[in-house]
């Protein structure tokens, strides 16, 4: 048990010795930043792209991609927005609309690509314009202020400055990662993944697995719309644009292949918070924006290499 | 012309020689290293052993390009053309007229036309895409583009496999033609009619040795075959230096074989099933038996086996699993829930999970009948199982999270063959089970169908290696062309007529053609 | 089970420094009057000439007054990355920022954090892109908007430009982002000088601020309307993607285009004649502006927040 719990922390050491590294140089830095303001800051501003970082790495398990969740987030915060505004719904019964809409958008990726063999890059690409279209359709292009009424998912609670938004997406990483390496679920998606042919031929109906995963993605997605609508108390069809990028740098910041088979929903989120430590902490120190872009860009490659370096590590004492 | 090898593991010392202007025909069974004579000549694969000549002059060609300079093409099975370009880029790829980088599409269709007339290609479009034509124009295209290359010596390997009757007969003139202007030709084929039309003499290779050479006139396709499979039975088997320890690994398997296992009921009945290049295929399994499938490389086996399994939809025939309902299998996932299981030609292809570790591939087909409850994996019993199969299959690795990629070809094949152990199966078919494998993995396996047969499971074994057919098998079916043309008692087959049989669909649909033009 | 223990830590970890510190915004914020204090200056696009020229403004004006306050100029990807901004502007409270100077991405989304802002003691002020009045008074806040008036400016242009055409003329209007206050005041402004002159407006559609974007809408119109008579733009990118269009139309002369802002691009195609007008809202001082503002409310000068108005010129080849 304890060489196991080494074990298990040697897998993310390169990753937390990245994130912890980040804070220090920025705690030394910048006299207000090493400060629960400002780690809560960084929490409750980035569930949307922990929910999707989820889902996303399930998908890139699977050897899929999906490249339309910002436009789906959007969507899904426009609905809200839309029926709560215009049609007077309560909060949960628009949030509902919103999660099917997001699911069955994230089902129409999966199905399509798997049903007719496209490339999931394609087919997500597709909807990433549809849905973002689809959004200004229904808002008119229009910003909706929803107001208070959405804000409680997002706001600090009374007795821990975290918001309900953010505990809800540590629970989704813990959920996640029982999903990929406790259920049936997961192993299949892996082994899809790894060698899709290989687990047809050992009797396995491999298009459901694949279709249910980017079905998951959309459905987080629904959560992330919650997220981000109530953290900006209105629907903003212009919403997440280039969120997918995001989600895919923290999924590979955590080591999960593009090329489906490996991955680790915890690793990702590690690499969310690494993202968003970088970015609030460059904020903090005012540093010019095309220095910021350059740092971001150096942190992820840096980032990807260590935990390369450290599995060719592991492999020669191993 | 001379050419010599020596001391190369599938080939051993070949003294091959061949003259300009004539079509030396290469005959041999499956694995006799006919393609590994070309592909060395070709300068694919290097020669561990011997020279060759040409002409006077050391040949020693180090890769592709090296050789062609020389005057050496290759013509191999599966093409080598590029389907997004049309005719005239595939047929002058490496050599594109061009000026300054810009390619002049005008001399590129001239010299593209010239070297299609010479084949009298008229109804070929320089300027079709290669994906819009038919396998035989392709073909044909891929012999143009070796003849517009200046050559002395052009390789064919199975040309006339994807051609018609009358393309044939083209192909056949243009080779004659060659023959005239002294190009010096080298001929595989397994069809034995055309080798006698064409041929002007045959060598016969046979598990690596040259057995004989001489003009096709004097030799009758009966004695062809003969030659193949070898008139004399001991003059081979004293001197194959693996036979003993094969001989010895397998007399368990042979010592339990003298009683009979098979018992009445029929756990696997194949009625006329077609799919693709599969015609019209039945036999019945028993209970206990083991049942071996024979044939040439490309005579139809893996497709058969893809077929009964559900990996390939069948277009019609049924495939009836142990008194179950009679049915063709849509998935594969059907015939593994009826009890069938396979074990796949290519491991790393679609058997195996290579980075993942022997535990996760073990558990696999069975995940959701064995190692799970509600969803959820029972990682303790997965574990256990693991373990119990690598001793079982005496697998050797450092433990069940060995990641099945870092380990031997043979102890891929048992994992491979594990993961079908762990869920009931009634039926097993195994493709090529020990191919490119160990003795030791070899015997496990061999000892393996022993006990499979003993519990009363059906199993079909297809192999190329014939000898593992004679050792392992209750009944023999050879498959040729796509048929299977005749089913016996082990016993009551040698090799020599498992090889006649092999040749069987060919010769039938040879002289149809014949009769037919 | 270890794996989850990861995620749980972190929160646990967040939770459990709060108890220690959770009034150290405060204390910081205090600390920080006794020395100089510190403005954080929050802009749209720092890719966009405007803002930077608007944030290289500020630094100028900081550096001439280095012992009256600290700058930190943050700027967002693009226009429309508003949760990025929202974060912006809690990080920047979490740096103990005293005031706040932003450039909004959007009128309504960002009203509820700085909100929470001004709760915590922080001064913001608004500048470039006014904040929509009705969510202001919904969420109970006043912010005071620095800044020209958007549409008197577009009218001026749109003025100068009626004094060239005819009545029953036909022009086309590129809009900004619609959800931007701004375009929204540049579009009503363009409208009502050309409803005022007679003239027709064919169509009218968005381009967002973005030069390519403008560039294949304003070739697209000039090919179904081939008799408009001009482009109104509501930023100069904008109008330089219309001028390349026309001229690529082979319309030069005949088309006239204006534009908005006075970004040092297009002077040079306002003396060649390509561009006829547009407005100079001294882009520079903007920022300056609000900051000042925003000083004076820190230092305790005054106590009434309420909205500037900084002044708004039309540029022609003539004023130039």
């Amino acid at each position: 048990m304890k060489q196991k719990l080494t074990q298990s922390f040697l897998q993310y050491a390169g990753l937390l010795g990245v994130l912890v590294l980040l804070i220090a140089v920025f705690s030394l830095s910048s006299k207000n930043f090493f400060q629960t303001q400002t780690l809560v800051t960084i929490a409750n501003s980035n569930p949307d792209l922990i929910f999707v970082s989820v889902g996303m790495t399930l998908v890139l398990i699977v050897a899929g991609i999906d490249l339309s969740v910002g436009s789906l987030i959007a969507l899904g915060s426009a609905v809200i927005g839309v029926l709560m505004v215009r049609h007077e719904w309560s909060l949960p019964a628009a949030f509902s609309v919103c999660l099917l809409v997001t699911g069955l958008c994230g089902l129409f990726n999966g199905f399509v690509s798997v049903w007719f063999s496209i490339p999931s890059f394609i087919v997500s690409l597709g909807m990433l314009e549809m849905a973002r279209g689809g959004t200004k359709v229904i808002t008119d292009s229009q910003t909706m202020y929803i107001g208070s009424r959405v804000e409680a998912f997002g706001e600090p609670l009374q007795w821990v400055p975290l918001s309900p938004a953010f505990l809800v997406a540590v629970m989704t990483v813990i959920a996640g990662q029982f999903l990929l390496t406790k259920t049936v679920f997961g192993r299949y998606c892996v082994a899809i993944g790894t060698n899709e042919e290989a687990v047809r031929m050992s009797g396995i109906r491999t298009a459901p697995i694949t279709i249910a995963a980017f079905m998951i993605l959309g459905l987080l997605c629904g959560l992330a719309s919650l997220s981000q609508t109530s953290r900006l108390s209105s629907a903003d069809p212009n919403a997440a644009i280039g969120l997918e990028l995001s989600a895919i740098a923290a999924c590979v910041i955590g080591g999960t292949s593009l090329m489906g088979g490996r991955g680790s929903v915890v690793a990702s989120f590690i690499g969310v918070l690494i993202i968003a430590v970088l970015q609030s902490g460059l904020a903090q120190l005012g540093v010019e924006d095309a220095i910021k872009q350059l740092i971001t860009g150096a942190v992820i490659i840096a980032a990807v290499l260590l935990d390369a370096l450290r599995v060719r590590w592991g492999r020669r004492s191993g | 012309m001379t050419k010599r090898y020596g001391n190369v593991t599938v080939l051993r010392d070949v003294d091959f020689d061949l003259r300009s202007g004539e079509i030396h025909a290469l005959l041999g069974a499956n694995g006799a290293g006919k393609s590994t004579l070309c592909k060395m000549i070709a300068g694919l694969t290097e020669v561990t052993a011997g020279g060759m000549r040409i002409e006077g002059d050391v040949y020693a060609p180090h890769h592709k390009q090296a050789a062609e300079s020389t005057g050496v093409q290759i013509i191999q099975q599966e093409l080598n053309l590029i389907p997004t370009l049309n005719v005239a880029e595939n047929l002058l790829l490496n050599r594109l007229p061009s000026f300054a980088g810009i390619v002049s599409s005008r001399t590129l269709h001239r010299q593209a036309r010239a070297a299609l007339d010479r084949l009298q290609l008229d109804d070929v479009d320089t300027y079709a895409l290669v994906s819009q034509l038919g396998v035989g124009h392709r073909q044909m295209v891929e012999i143009a583009a070796a003849l517009a290359r200046e050559c002395k010596i052009l390789i064919l390997d199975e040309p006339t496999a994807a051609l018609s009757g009358s393309e044939t007969q083209l192909l056949f003139d243009q080779l004659s033609q060659l023959r005239d202007r002294g190009v010096g030709m080298i001929y595989i084929s397994h069809r034995l009619d055309e080798v006698k039309q064409i041929a002007d003499r045959v060598t016969v290779l046979r598990d690596g040795r040259h057995v004989g050479t001489e003009t096709a006139e004097s030799m009758s396709t009966d004695q062809m075959v003969q030659r193949m499979s070898g008139e004399v039975a001991d003059e081979r088997s004293d001197e194959q230096p693996d036979a003993e320890t094969r001989q010895r690994a397998t007399t368990s398997a042979v010592s339990a074989d003298e009683s009979d296992r098979r018992n009445d009921s029929t756990v696997l009945t194949v009625e006329a099933l077609c799919c693709g290049m599969v015609r019209d295929v039945s036999f019945q399994v028993r209970g206990g038996e083991t049942f071996g499938i024979a044939g040439l490389v490309g005579s139809g086996r893996t497709e058969l086996l893809r077929a009964i399994f559900g990996a390939d939809r069948a277009e019609s025939g049924q495939v009836c699993v142990a008194g179950k309902a009679p049915t063709r299998f849509g998935h594969p996932s059907q015939a593994v829930a009826a009890g069938l299981a396979m074990v796949t030609e290519d491991r790393k292809q679609n058997g195996l999970l290579l980075q993942q570790s022997i535990r996760c591939n073990t558990s696999l087909s069975a995940m959701i009948k064995r190692f799970s409850r509600f969803g959820l994996i029972r990682p303790a019993r997965e574990a256990t199982v693991a373990g119990q199969m690598c001793r079982a299959m005496e697998t050797r690795c450092t433990g069940i999270e060995q990641s099945v990629g870092t380990l031997s070809g043979g102890n891929q094949q048992k994992v491979a063959i594990a993961k079908w152990l762990t869920r009931d199966a009634d039926v097993f078919l195994f493709d090529e089970p020990t191919r490119g494998i160990d003795v030791g993995a070899r015997r496990r396996i061999y000892e393996l169908f022993d006990e499979l047969a003993s519990a009363g499971k059906g199993i079909v074994i297809v192999s190329s290696d014939l000898d593992e057919l004679m050792e392992t098998c209750d009944r023999i079916a050879v498959m040729s062309a796509g048929r299977l043309v005749e089913t016996r008692e082990r016993s009551l087959w040698t090799e020599d007529a498992i090889l006649q049989a092999s040749f069987a669909g060919h010769r039938t649909k040879e002289s149809q053609r014949l009769t037919g033009t | 089970m270890r794996h989850f223990l990861l995620p749980i830590l972190f929160a646990v970890a967040v939770a459990g420094c709060s108890s220690k510190s959770d009034t150290s915004t405060a204390q910081s914020n205090s600390a920080d009057t006794n020395e100089r204090p510190k403005v954080a200056l929050i802009m749209k696009s720092l890719a966009n000439e405007f803002f930077s020229t608007m944030a290289e403004g500020a630094k100028t004006h900081q550096s001439q007054h280095a012992d009256e306050y600290e700058l930190i100029v943050n700027g967002i990807k693009d226009e429309r990355d508003l949760s990025r901004q929202v974060a912006l502007v809690d990080e920047m409270v979490a740096a103990g920022a005293d005031a706040i100077v932003i450039a909004p991405a959007d009128s309504k989304a960002l009203v509820p954090s700085l909100r929470k802002a001004i709760n915590k003691g922080v001064v913001v002020i608004n500048i470039d892109n006014q904040l929509d009045a009705e969510v202001l008074a919904s969420e109970g806040v006043t912010i005071p908007f620095v800044g020209p008036d958007n549409k008197a400016g577009a009218k001026q242009v749109g003025d100068y430009l009626a004094g060239k055409l005819a009545a029953g003329d036909k022009v086309a209007i590129l809009e900004g982002i619609r959800t931007s206050f701004n375009a929204q005041q540049r579009l009503a402004g363009f409208e009502a000088s050309m409803k005022a002159a007679g003239v027709e407006i064919v169509s009218s559609q968005s381009a967002e601020w973005e030069m390519a974007k403008a560039n294949s809408i304003a070739a697209s119109i000039l090919s179904e309307h081939p008799d408009i008579k001009a482009i109104l733009a509501a930023n100069d990118s904008m109008a330089l993607g219309a001028i390349a269009a026309v001229k690529s139309a082979g319309k030069t002369g005949e088309v006239l285009v204006v534009g908005f802002d006075n970004i040092s691009a297009v002077q040079q195609a306002i003396r060649d004649g390509k561009i006829l007008a547009t407005a100079d809202q001294y882009g520079d001082k903007l920022a300056v502006f609000g900051i000042e503002t925003a000083l004076q409310l820190v230092n305790g000068e005054t106590d009434q927040p309420s909205d500037v108005e900084t002044p708004v010129d039309l540029v022609t080849a003539e004023s130039l």
